[in-house]
């Protein structure tokens, strides 16, 4: 295979890891930067998407579940993945605005080390109720069989084709998501809040309903996120957490309150991490041929340090800071 | 109900009963006004604190009736003592200076670390390896330190994280040749005390009760040496402008403090308990594992610090006392096995309980509790 090829495999590679930090990213971004409120139960969020889309999925895929003995998986309505793809953003949604009113609400005048502890206690009972629900036990999330397999790509040649649609999806949501924001008048109000939200006030419009609506949203993606990601990763309780630190980082790094710093974030981590998995270090007179791999996880680290070093407040960030 | 807790209450009520030997009121509210006069002082904390860590493995495991209800064993004394060192560290941090690190599994890894891979191919002598793999979680506290503190607030505690799971993941694969990778750090050997006491041995008894192992004794002086060093900072100026920085640290910067300076010395600090207890955690146990350096271990320093109150000095250990106990005992079956399997879950919920109804903490509801009931007895 050709350099080019290998690299663009890579990159493609590196867009679908990117694009589920991205989906996290964003709404752990408008969270924070809306409503100054920062959740550290965002992961939480992912796996309760993971979970209930795998049950979705499941129960609604007719050569599983119940509805496989009366034969309906014969009739090659193999849907559960889109079942679970329409469902888990409403419910997620739903349990987002429910924890804007329930959960941040009255903890947005407390110390922003009280909201963290607040919601890391959370993301322990959430973990630990799936546990309890579902057990501790690995299980898988079976891709859809309408994009399960390989897909011919010219120059690349042969690549998963459900890695195509994560990123795809995501695409989708982004463009969907930065519109809403950018051009409708909610966006607007949302925007304006992130700047200066007591001016907003001051102004006469009531921040409370775009408030819960932005929770809602960010929770949504989350739960996308876990459903799409789903089928790449093992399901276990624990994947949650695992998700939110680089999701964090990518905020972080992008800028925060910034959908295109999101993106951009999402995509520098993701990048970096697929070509360390792919490449080696080969220097022939030393007679080193030395994987990278080992280091892939800690080269998104490294990388945040010294963007973070060089540029503090990250990529795309505003002036405002809220620390 | 931890022990730690117990000990220093009943050493403080023993001061209240010499009271009831003497003559009558006047000399009782004289002792106590004497008690006032002395309870805040270093001099006697320090002294509290000894007699409380000499009790603690004969309440814990061998007391009649006490014990018995605890069901617990000695070898958890001296778990508990390590998880309060950490725990007391990080609230130099969270407590004093109003700084959330969810970073400090780095700082107790690398002192856990640094104290297994010198024991297995260097030295056995505890103090030395303690004392090395201590100045080796100061260099890293310094480093993780200044790189964190270029922000403050939530960036704090992101960034503290962000670069602990670095760790951990260097650790994990790149490192694996010195760390152990997913196995840990096997081949652990620690020797003798100043070269003549062995750790495993039990110290002799005193009237027939026994004080537990050199090793307890050991992990029980470090104890005390921290509780002194932190009460010694605490009275200290430094104590002083941490309090001011938790306060208003814009106000502690515009009087002159240099605020980063001072925010570095508690990480840095803190990071030295942490990597204190993480040597003495490999002391202890004889083994590293790699989970040592996940973050969870930073949540659980946190979630000890919170419940038993952040703030205070016997709160962090009264958490670590429960929160092991909730992981070893309750954890472990009869009498608690319909709740044992959900114990995360059920620590879990009063944790969250706790941050929203109770800030300051288990130990914060008893002095609400005490200063409630003195009040009433003042009414009479």
């Amino acid at each position: 295979m050709s350099l080019l090829a290998e690299t663009v495999r890579i990159l493609l590679n590196g867009l679908q890891t990117g694009a589920i930090y991205v989906l996290l990213a964003i709404g752990l971004s408008i969270i924070l930067g809306t409503l100054k409120f920062v959740n550290f139960a965002h992961g939480a969020l992912y796996v309760v998407g993971l979970y209930v889309g795998l049950l979705v999925s499941q129960e609604t895929t007719f050569s599983q579940g119940q509805l496989a003995e009366f034969g309906f998986g014969t009739l090659g309505l193999d849907m559960g993945f889109l079942a679970a793809l329409i469902i888990v953003p409403i419910i997620v949604f739903v349990l987002g605005m429910a924890m804007e009113r329930f959960v941040a609400r009255p903890f947005y005048d407390r110390p922003d080390t009280d909201q963290i502890l607040l919601t890391f206690g959370l993301a322990i009972v959430v973990q630990q109720a799936l546990r309890v629900l579902f057990g501790g036990n690995s299980q898988s999330f079976a891709q859809p069989a309408w994009a399960s397999g390989a897909v011919q790509l010219p120059l690349v040649g042969g690549f998963p084709q459900w890695r195509l649609w994560v990123i795809v999806i995501t695409a989708v949501l982004v463009v969907l998501v930065y519109a809403l924001i950018e051009f409708t008048d909610f966006g607007l109000t949302v925007r304006a809040g992130t700047q200066d939200s007591e001016m907003v006030q001051l102004l006469g419009i009531k921040i409370t309903r775009p408030y819960i609506a932005v929770f809602g949203i960010g929770a949504a993606l989350a739960g996308v996120a876990g459903v799409v990601g789903g089928p790449l990763t093992v399901v276990n309780p624990t994947v949650g957490t695992d998700v939110l630190v680089p999701a964090f980082l990518t905020v972080v790094i992008g800028g925060l309150g910034s959908i295109r710093g999101a993106v951009l974030g999402g995509l520098i981590l993701g990048i970096t991490q697929s070509f360390l998995i792919q490449w080696s270090l080969v220097i022939p007179a030393l007679g080193i041929n030395y994987g990278l791999a080992p280091w892939s996880q800690v080269g998104i680290y490294a990388i945040a340090a010294i963007i973070l070093l060089v540029r503090p407040q990250g990529l795309l960030g505003s002036e405002v800071d809220i620390s | 109900m931890s022990d730690k807790n117990a000990n220093a209450t009943e050493t403080e009520a023993d001061g209240g009963e010499t009271v009831s030997g003497g003559t009558g009121t006047a000399s009782l509210d004289g002792v106590r006004s004497r008690w006032e006069r002395v309870r805040g002082r270093e001099s006697t904390i320090i002294a509290l604190t000894i007699v409380g860590v000499a009790l603690f493995p004969y309440l814990l495991a061998r007391a009649p009736v006490i014990s018995d209800l605890l069901q617990g064993y000695q070898e958890l004394a001296s778990l508990i003592l390590v998880w309060g060192i950490f725990a007391i560290g990080f609230d130099l941090l969270l407590g004093r200076t109003g700084l959330l690190s969810f970073g400090h599994a780095a700082l107790w890894g690398a002192g856990a670390y640094a104290a297994g891979w010198l024991s297995a191919n260097v030295v056995q002598s505890p103090l030395v390896i303690v004392g090395i793999a201590v100045l080796f979680a100061v260099v890293l506290s310094v480093v993780l330190g200044v790189l964190s503190l270029r922000r403050g607030g939530i960036y704090f505690a992101i960034l503290t994280l962000a670069f602990a799971q670095m760790i951990y993941y260097m650790a994990s694969a790149p490192l694996a040749s010195i760390t152990g990778g997913d196995n840990g750090l096997t081949g652990v050997e620690i020797g003798p005390l100043l070269g003549s006491f062995d750790l495993g041995t039990e110290l002799p008894s005193v009237a027939g009760t026994l004080l537990g192992t050199w090793r307890y004794a050991f992990i029980a002086a470090a104890l005390v040496a921290s509780v002194a060093v932190i009460l010694r900072i605490l009275n200290s100026l430094y104590g002083i402008v941490f309090r001011a920085i938790h306060e208003n640290e814009q106000r502690a910067s515009f009087v002159g403090f240099n605020v980063w300076r001072y925010k570095l010395a508690a990480f840095v600090l803190s990071g030295t308990f942490a990597g204190l207890a993480g040597a003495l955690f490999t002391v202890h146990g004889e083994y590293v594992p790699l989970s040592s350096l996940y973050w969870t271990t930073s949540g659980e320093v946190v979630i000890m610090t919170v419940l038993g109150g952040v703030g205070t000095l016997i709160g962090p250990l009264i958490g670590a006392g429960i929160y092991l106990w909730v992981e070893y005992i309750v954890s472990g079956g009869y009498p608690f096995d319909w709740i044992g399997p959900y114990w995360h879950l059920v620590l879990g919920l009063v944790f969250v309980t706790v941050v929203v109804l109770f800030p300051q903490g288990v130990w914060g509801v008893v002095e609400d509790g005490r200063s409630w009931i003195a009040a009433r007895l003042e009414e009479r």
